[in-house]
């Protein structure tokens, strides 16, 4: 067994320090140096020569993107080098790190720079810095805020939802006939595409004339059943149609919930003789806590990108009314090619998603902690 | 031709075969032996055009690759003028263009697989989606990325394009092979042009053309009025006074004209431009969005505000619009209202007309009829800044249409710059041209020689059809009037960002017309910076061929 290696009891093997020679620590250390000077080298002529500073450069970035390739490949061979047993622990690692940083960091770093820019993939002059100019413009912006408003209502509609879901799910684990059969037909709407949703029930079935909902309605005594006609109507509808696509997957986390519950602890409370209510505000829905968090987190988040329906639905209208950031962002990007300022609101609705759901997080963490110290 | 229009002439076509096949109606028969005679006699020419109208023949189903690599065949002639067998041996060209309903870049590839084969080029492909299209392209523009040696592209792009040196000038020896001259009056020159230089073989026409439904006009009709309207002041009241009446043919509340009050990414805002030309196009200054010296939006004079006040004065009238108006993309006022039986006049491009019989939701393919854009009784003089109380009629010509376009790639090469002009040239040939204005093609007729209707007569088409929707669109191409879009830099961001404001003004979030033009044109403004006001101001001028 290699001196670095200890063993400890029958199954752990704690790698530690190897004792290398000093020119193998050098040789590693040197091949580190070499390729990272050739790399960043590499980098600033191409940008030079992007920039028209020098003639000397290659016609795409690609030749950088393969020696960052060699780079990678250069520093798990100079961690062994450089440091034995531990190095070749660190090659586990490397090439995944190597990997999350070129797709993610990378881009994040890219998508930053584009934010501060000004960029209409139709000017004739390209992109060029422009400090805060975009924040100064979103700050401005009445069809952002106006988006962000509506993102309020959208996500405070989840909790309406919530309240569906478990409902659906409290009932689908109830001893009720054709359970199975049930549980597959509220499934179904989360299988559709929001798209065909958008067809099928926004531009189809709530068609003013001749739409089989239009037509309920009218029936129901509604004299023109226009779904979209005004604001609160249409945010309403669009609540509905999302809602109705994702509350099975809510339903479906909550179920799983439902079925993980210890029931003996069920079972206790009907020998106390603890009613129905009782049972599901004292017992399954503090049990049910963590998993409920877990449901609203994701579901919150699949709230905020909502787009899809909005965009096919109403294109945001009527005034606005039913706009979504993510929607707003779309028109902005895609049909005015405003590049820089595009990136630069997807990327504050990033943070603001970011500050939103740690804020969330923190308060649900203490409301649980407090019942938990709470429990007797 | 539109798919669309050839279903709607086929099913033309088979209703006629329906009536021969009724032998009991002998005189009916005898009629159409007659059509027949001289049907035969047509095809009995022998000319090329008549000749390529045989492939497949009408009535004979759709063609496909087979037919198009016949007739690229059979129309070689132009090549085999200016290029020797073999001339083009090794060189290779990069093809950018659509796929939209298998037509489009597959057409292209039949036509030009006899032209590869007698010039020894080869042509590479790149097939977009619609929805791609644009964002490709300006991807490839901002990136510096361009691919592709020969574009199909649409004139408004030519400001993105040309504008910005990335194409190449026609060579001398292409406008006489193409027969240039034989366009319709508003696709010559400036369309096509760029700082008076010609970039551009046309292969297509577009335009916004008025439908309506004839029966509510005539003796007896619910509006009683014996003519449709030909003025916007016209629609409007007529749109009012059919307020609680009811559609003879459905039994549902009658409407007049049907505006579509939302966004439709951009196309939407063609729709308020139909009735803006009309009272803010004058006729003696090409300009109408934009003034052509500062830049300075239009949108907010009278002249558009006036436009803009007309769909606020129908909205505020309840019941002249079908519930739910406000969520009525253009899409939807002309699919599932106009043609479903909603509504009494529209202004759509062409596949309203063809799809009013062959659509299976189509309810109104009997009582359609077509005319060029209705005018209005005054007009807003930009330079004078003054309304001049005359009658002015301005069709719109929405989107222009497609052309082929070769990049500034084949610089430097000239016999790859003369192979791409040549292919191109293959493309927008006059006879080739007639076969695509006949068959199913994605494109529309778009030179003074397609609207021969004897031609089409004696082809097999239906002359009355013909006669009626093509008219229309003959008359506003050639209209000494025509509101042509302007070819610059990021139009369509104008349209977008104009269709978002409209919606607030539209929703009653703005005071009035006029603040909500006045916030469309700060919107322009803002774009203009963006994009740079000088080059714009540049580029608008050329686009104008001012």
């Amino acid at each position: 067994m290699p001196a670095a290696i200890t063993k400890e009891g029958d199954q752990l093997h704690i790698v530690g320090a190897d004792d290398l020679p000093e020119s193998r620590k050098r040789t590693g250390r040197w091949l580190l140096i070499a390729v990272s000077a050739f790399l960043v080298g590499l980098f600033v002529l191409q940008a030079l020569f992007r920039a028209g500073a020098t003639d000397i450069g290659f016609q795409n970035w690609r030749p950088v993107l393969y020696m960052f390739v060699v780079w990678g490949i250069a520093l798990g061979v100079a961690q062994v080098l450089m440091r034995g047993e531990l190095g070749k622990r660190a090659l586990f690692v490397l090439p995944a790190a190597l990997f999350v940083a070129s797709m993610v960091v990378f881009p994040l770093l890219f998508g930053l720079t584009l934010s501060f820019s000004n960029w209409n993939l139709s000017s004739l002059e390209g992109r060029s810095f422009n400090g805060l100019d975009n924040i100064r413009q979103m700050w401005g912006d009445p069809f952002y805020w106006n988006a962000l408003k509506n993102m309020v209502y959208y996500v405070v509609a989840v909790s309406a939802e919530y309240a569906i879901a478990f409902g659906l799910a409290l009932l689908l684990s109830a001893e009720i006939r054709a359970r199975k059969f049930f549980r597959v037909v509220f499934l179904l709407p989360l299988m559709l595409s929001p798209v065909a949703v958008s067809w099928m029930v926004g531009k189809s079935m709530m068609e003013v004339r001749f739409g089989p909902l239009a037509n309920l309605a009218r029936f129901l005594g509604w004299e023109q059943p226009a779904f979209f006609s005004n604001p609160e109507i249409a945010r309403a509808t669009i609540m509905i149609m999302d809602a109705w696509t994702f509350i099975p997957f809510m339903m479906i986390m909550l179920l799983a919930g439902l079925q993980a519950l210890p029931k003996d602890i069920l079972e206790a409370a009907k020998v106390d003789g603890a009613s129905a209510w009782q049972t599901f505000w004292r017992i399954t829905f503090p049990l049910m806590l963590p998993v409920s968090v877990t449901a609203l987190l994701i579901r919150i988040i699949f709230k905020l990108k909502l787009a899809d329906i909005i965009i096919n639905v109403t294109a945001g209208g009527p005034g606005g009314g039913t706009d979504s950031v993510t929607s707003f962002i779309f028109r902005e990007y895609r049909d005015r090619s405003n590049v820089g300022y595009g990136t630069l609101l997807a990327m504050v609705y990033l943070v603001l998603i970011v500050i939103f759901m740690l804020v969330l997080l923190n308060v649900i963490g203490r409301v649980m902690r407090r019942q938990d110290q709470g429990a007797p | 031709m539109k798919t669309e229009i050839y279903n709607r002439l086929m099913a033309m076509q088979a209703s006629r075969r329906n009536v021969l096949k009724g032998a009991a109606a002998g005189a009916a028969a005898l009629g159409a032996t007659g059509t027949l005679g001289s049907l035969s006699s047509a095809f009995a020419q022998d000319s090329l055009r008549a000749q390529i109208l045989k492939i497949p023949g009408v009535g004979q189903g759709s063609p496909g690759d087979a037919e198009w690599q016949k007739v690229g065949e059979l129309c070689l002639g132009g090549t085999k003028e200016t290029v020797q067998e073999g001339e083009f041996n090794g060189v290779e060209l990069t093809f950018m263009g659509l796929n939209n309903q298998n037509l489009h870049n597959f057409l292209f590839r039949g036509f030009l697989k006899p032209w590869e084969a007698y010039t020894g080029a080869t042509i590479n492909w790149i097939d977009l989606a619609q929805a791609d299209y644009n964002p490709r392209l300006q991807q490839s523009i901002a990136t510096g990325t361009v691919d592709f040696d020969i574009i199909e592209m649409g004139a408004p792009f030519e400001g993105d394009t040309a504008g910005k040196g990335l194409l190449n000038e026609m060579p001398d020896w292409v406008p006489g092979l193409i027969d240039a001259d034989d366009l319709v009056g508003y696709l010559q020159a400036p369309v096509g042009t760029w700082d008076g230089k010609p970039y551009r073989i046309t292969i297509d026409g577009d335009c916004h053309t008025f439908a309506y439904r004839t029966d509510y006009f005539g003796d007896g009709s619910i509006t009683g009025r014996a003519e449709p309207p030909t003025s916007w002041e016209e629609v409007n009241a007529i749109s009012k006074e059919l307020i609680g009446k009811t559609d003879p043919l459905t039994g549902l509340p009658a409407h007049g004209y049907l505006d579509p009050l939302k966004g439709w990414g951009g196309f939407g805002f063609y729709f308020l431009e139909n009735r803006a030309a009309a009272y803010a196009k004058h006729p003696d200054d090409p300009a109408w969005l934009f003034d052509p010296d500062t830049m300075k939006p239009r949108v907010n004079n009278p002249g558009w505000v006036q436009a803009i006040q007309d769909v606020l004065d129908l909205i505020a009238a309840e019941g002249s619009y079908p519930a739910d108006q406000i969520n009525a993309d253009p899409g939807t006022t002309a699919f599932q209202q106009f043609l479903a039986g909603t509504g009494s006049m529209l202004m759509w491009w062409g596949d309203v007309g063809s799809n009013a019989r062959t659509s299976d939701t189509s309810v109104v393919g009997d009582v359609v009829g077509f005319g060029i854009n209705p005018g209005a009784n005054r007009v807003y003089n930009s330079q004078t800044g003054a309304w001049e109380e005359t009658y002015n009629e301005a069709p719109n010509m929405a989107y222009i249409g497609w052309g082929v376009y070769v990049t500034n790639r084949v610089e430097g090469d000239s016999l790859k710059r003369k192979a791409a002009w040549s292919a191109a040239a293959h493309l927008g040939g006059k006879d080739l041209s007639l076969w695509a204005s006949a068959y199913p093609s994605g494109f529309q007729p778009y030179r003074n020689s397609h609207f021969q209707f004897d031609e089409w007569e004696a082809a097999g088409y239906d002359r009355d059809f013909i006669e009626d929707y093509l008219g229309s669109n003959r008359d506003s191409y050639n209209h000494p009037n025509a509101a042509i879009e302007p070819r610059i830099p990021g139009i369509f961001q104008y349209y977008s960002v104009a269709e978002d404001e409209l919606a607030k003004g539209y929703a009653g979030q703005y005071a009035g017309a006029q603040e909500t033009a006045d916030a469309i044109a700060a919107a322009w403004e803002k774009i203009t910076d963006q994009i740079g006001r000088e080059s714009q101001i540049k580029l608008y001028k050329a686009s104008l061929g001012m």
